[in-house]
């Protein structure tokens, strides 16, 4: 009898969370329409976890927030990889912040769901930035999100163990291949990269696909089979170690400072660690196979949106702090601090002159490629099918002709 | 006589002898760790096998960045310590003594709550805490490890309790005391090792949860130290030495209560009852 | 009535006092329902009130169309099993399952026979065995994104520390490609995990051993019951209750089991770390495709209930006994 009433009583309780989650609304947050004369602050939500990058975002942030009279900037930071989780999370509780930092592929994924605000409703153009930006920030022809840094991603090699080998940083496919056999002495590899199986594995593998003409719309191409081709007989070559299908790209960075690697390919944001270690490093951008093709290498960085949270006036401060955030002097100090380039074009050669060792990544940047260019919010799934087919060719398992046709193209 | 006795004291030595080398076989990796965090560049994979130029920078880092953690960490652990062993003991002696009809119904229960993914139950949880106002808080924390420790405490205890003769509770029944005084007088001391046994796991998964720790915090007060290494490990950058150092340094209060518990793992509790 | 003789028998000092029997018959009987009701109503509470909603959101979400977009516009609709049929038909899970299966077989037979044989050997007293055990719980105080990069530092090909001291000794000639290579990538993660596993296996089953009383090994000793007779008609007979909790326990977290693979290998290289937990969580949370990945973990738990079931069989034959 009792144990009956008590079992009511716990049969409430399963209804209770549930009920609690079905109701709508919530406390915290913002009621949908309405709009708050005054706003003293603003919701943050971004990943830049690891100092100094996260003081300098925070002390950038603040000033901006004063700059446009809101004194007070709530800021969440989260690790990179569970940002997209957090979003998630808060859209469902309806707490989404004023302002989000996005990694520039998810913009669009982002967008496409409707929880972004267009920029153009507040006056916000992209005008004067380099074409991959725009073009990742942009859905059904609206821009969505402002990206004042990028970056990208080219080969680094040690000059001391060039010149000591006698060989000159590769300008085409086939002197990559001759100077990493070259360069593999003993533990040194020639050369080393990513290909892991996520998202880096397959941004890795861009440079060489689209250098080579190959697309992402249409991967069992020749042109993509050319490139899977060049990181096979790389790591045939025994040129490259077969860890690179378990190497991030900081391992790759580690490899490259401990000299087991002579030449990688990374980003500018390992400098600050190859300064301390004091290498003697040049870059240069990939090598292309054939004369004639152009060196194309993918969009690295991360924007600045609004999230569409039904309190105009916020959006609208928010939208003044995306606004502030990318203002020339902003973007200049970001560039110099965070190892990025401006994305205004009108800045480049002045940032080329102010920080000549960026020289070659500026006119990388002004050339670079959107991952979501063409593929929008359906850029995930075929990412996947990269890194897969990437890894059925370094492990033997698949030729480079029908490798990406295996891993589902 | 004498040598039989002598035989008897060699045995000991020679088996912490014996131990100290298995434990130095499976604690290699804690022993890599260590050594990554006197590395000076914070390589993770390419360190030497032995510093050969150890640096402090790491454990600068490490103490200057994470005490407050430390002591967080510690609080959510210590939390849920309590609150597992309060709620799952008497469940599961009552599930391991009381004639129920519904018992095996309940360990189902139990062991379904155990096959959910973390990350499913702390998804779930972030809703509701964000409408109690329980997000950002250190009670709201230990509830949320307490919920995973307690099906764990009520299994493990549970299957120790089986053991308990019922004739003992039975005899303090009869000299007058309530179920609840049997319980708490006879059955929780005989209970001892598997209770100090739950409350160390219990200890184990709040202190080394991550996945509550990142869904159940957003303004990055209440930051335990699973949490507070993120500040050295960017998108793009790990600083690996101050990682380790991290680990290192936040591994030592934990280990020190460990030891401490484990002496009181005594051999036989039931045995002397039963007479 | 027969309570009362049995009283006054036995304490003939208490004879004035039948008052507490009649109360005890009537009211306190309730109470004493009431109260073993009581033991369990918190952690009821507890369970439900934490695991509940996600079960049955997870259930439901299943054979919903559950996207991106659902988080902000809240709309799902149902697509009735086409989750379940889109994950299984996919390439990747005939082979998840086959290395689920290895998996967990591989993990469970390592971690719990190193785990025993630690056991037994800490049983005996020496110096410093408090310590050591404790100790040996180390790999679990370490937060699991240090352990796989340690573990990364070890098993790497060329300069890893496991191959080097191989080498040294003389057992392999070749390094092993331990997280590169398909074939044997999946022993890799065995490795690591059983190491994993074994403070849990080691801790628990040490416990279990101390509560078996020393008369019990006394008495058998009498009877020419010494080393492995002692320990099949004494040790695991007393053993079995925790033996089975551990096992079942065992098997249903390593069903679950995701970081490690994650922070290892990513489930490659070429998907040959591919298990069910970890193409649930990818669905998820990396193709934002949760009504699949939803499917997949309750395929999971599907599977992990026939193992549940087994258990309480076999509890309720041991509680019977």
């Amino acid at each position: 009898m009792i144990t009956k009433r008590l079992a009511a009583i716990a049969a409430l309780a399963t209804l209770a969370p549930l009920t609690l989650a079905a109701c709508g609304g919530s406390t915290s947050g913002s009621a949908g329409g309405s709009s708050s004369a005054t706003v003293d602050s603003l919701k943050v939500l971004d990943y830049y976890t690891d100092e100094p990058g996260k003081t300098q975002i925070g002390d950038m942030l603040t000033a901006c927030g004063t700059s446009i009279g809101v004194p007070k900037i709530d800021r969440e930071v989260v690790p990179g990889p569970t940002l997209i989780q957090k979003v998630l999370q808060q859209a469902s509780s309806k707490s989404l912040p004023d302002v989000l930092m996005l990694d520039n592929p998810d913009i669009q994924q982002i967008a496409d769901t409707g929880a972004l605000a267009p920029l153009g409703d507040y006056g916000i153009t992209a005008d004067g930035y380099a074409p991959g930006p725009v073009a990742a920030a942009t859905s059904g022809g609206k821009l969505y999100g402002l990206q004042p840094g990028a970056n990208t991603i080219a080969i680094f090699y040690r000059k001391d163990v060039l010149a000591k080998a006698g060989v000159k940083p590769p300008t085409t496919w086939a002197e990559l291949r001759t100077d990493a056999k070259k360069l593999t002495v003993g533990k040194q590899y020639g050369f080393a990269f990513n290909a892991t199986a996520d998202y880096e594995g397959a941004w890795q593998f861009l440079p060489p696909m689209w250098s080579n003409g190959g697309d992402e719309t249409d991967l069992k191409s020749p042109q993509v089979a050319g490139a899977l081709q060049l990181w096979k007989d790389l790591v045939d070559d025994g040129s490259a170690s077969k860890s690179v299908v378990n190497w991030k790209q900081s391992d790759v960075n580690d490899q490259f400072i401990a000299g087991n690697a002579a030449m990688m390919l990374n980003g500018p944001w390992q400098e600050p660690a190859l300064d301390k270690a004091n290498v003697d490093y040049g870059v240069v951008p990939f090598p292309v196979d054939q004369a004639g093709q152009t060196s194309v290498a993918p969009l690295g960085g991360e924007a600045w949106t609004v999230p569409m949270t039904g309190d105009q006036a916020r959006m609208s401060k928010a939208a003044e702090l995306v606004r502030c955030m990318n203002s020339d002097a902003n973007q200049l100090l970001r560039a110099k601090q965070g190892g990025l380039v401006p994305t205004k074009l009108a800045l480049a050669s002045q940032f080329k002159q102010e920080v000549p060792a960026m020289a070659g990544f500026t006119d990388a940047v002004a050339g670079a490629r959107a991952r979501t260019g063409k593929l929008g919010a359906t850029w995930p799934d075929t990412a996947k099918i990269i890194y897969t087919g990437v890894q059925l060719v370094l492990t033997g398992q698949a030729a480079p002709a029908d490798a990406m046709a295996k891993a589902g193209a | 006589m004498s040598a039989v006795t002598s035989k008897k004291h060699a045995r000991g030595p020679v088996r912490t002898a014996i131990a100290i080398v298995l434990l130095a076989v499976l604690l290699f990796p804690v022993y890599w760790m260590v050594n990554i965090s006197l590395q000076p560049s914070g390589n993770a994979l390419s360190g030497t096998f032995f510093p050969t130029h150890p640096s402090l920078a790491g454990y600068a880092s490490a103490i200057h960045d994470q005490g407050h953690n430390l002591v967080t960490s510690l609080l959510i652990a210590a939390g849920t310590v309590v609150l597992t062993l309060v709620v799952a003991a008497p469940c599961a002696y009552a599930l391991a003594q009381f004639r129920f009809r519904w018992i095996s119904w309940a360990l189902l229960v139990i062991l379904i709550s155990q096959m959910i993914p973390g990350i499913v139950i702390a998804n779930a949880l972030y809703t509701a805490y964000e409408r109690l106002g329980l997000l950002d808080s250190i009670p709201g924390l230990i509830i949320a490890n307490s919920a995973n420790a307690i099906p764990f405490g009520i299994l493990i205890m549970r299957s120790f309790m089986l053991g308990v003769p019922p004739s003992i509770v039975e005899a303090a029944r009869v000299d007058g005391a309530g179920l609840l005084r049997a319980f708490l007088s006879i059955v929780v001391p005989i209970s001892r090792n598997s209770m100090i046994t739950v409350g160390l796991f219990a200890f184990l998964f709040a202190w080394s949860d991550f996945i509550f720790a990142l869904t159940l915090t957003t303004k990055g007060q209440v930051v335990p130290v699973t949490l507070g290494i993120y500040q050295y490990l960017g998108a793009h950058i790990a600083n690996w030495s101050a990682v380790m150092a991290t680990a290192v340094l936040a591994s030592i209060p934990a280990i020190i209560l460990l030891v401490v518990a484990q002496r009181y793992i005594a051999a036989g509790a039931t045995g002397g009852a039963v007479k | 009535m027969s309570d009362t003789k049995t009283l006054t028998s036995a304490t003939p000092r208490t004879t004035p006092a039948p008052a507490p029997v009649r109360s005890r018959r009537s009211g306190s009987r309730r109470l004493e329902e009431l109260t073993k009701v009581l033991f369990v109503v918190p952690a009821a509470l507890a369970i439900v009130a934490l695991f509940g909603y996600p079960v049955v959101k997870n259930v439901v979400m299943g054979f919903q169309d559950y996207g991106l977009k659902t988080f902000f516009t809240g709309q799902a609709p149902f697509v009735g099993l086409s989750n379940y049929l889109a994950v299984v038909s996919d390439d990747v899970f005939s082979k998840a399952v086959v290395n689920t299966a290895l998996f967990t077989l591989g993990s469970i037979v390592g971690q719990f026979v190193i785990g025993m044989l630690l056991a037994l050997f800490f049983h005996r007293s020496f110096p410093l065995n408090g310590v050591l055990r404790a100790l040996f719980l180390l790999p679990w105080l370490l937060p699991l994104i240090v352990g796989s990069a340690a573990w990364r530092a070890i098993l790497e090909q060329d300069s890893g520390i496991l191959n080097v001291t191989l080498e040294n000794l003389g057992v392999i000639s070749t390094p092993v490609p331990w997280l590169t290579s398909p074939q044997v990538a999946l022993v890799a993660i065995i490795l690591v995990n059983v190491w994993l596993g074994i403070p849990f296996n080691l801790t628990l089953l040490y416990s279990g051993l101390q509560d078996i009383p020393d008369e019990l090994y006394e008495a058998g000793a009498l009877d020419g019951a010494t080393g492995w007779k002692a320990f099949w008609s004494i040790t695991w007979p007393n053993l079995r209750a925790v033996v089975s909790v551990v096992l079942m326990l065992g098997v249903i977290y390593t069903l679950k089991v995701l970081d490690i693979i994650l922070g290892l290998t990513q489930g490659g290289p070429a998907n040959a770390t591919q298990t069910i937990a970890l193409q649930s969580y990818q669905r998820s949370f990396v193709e934002f495709k949760f009504g699949q990945g939803a499917a997949l973990s309750n395929i999971l738990i599907v599977i992990s209930l026939v193992f549940a079931v087994i258990y309480l069989r076999a509890n309720r034959r041991q509680v019977d006994e």
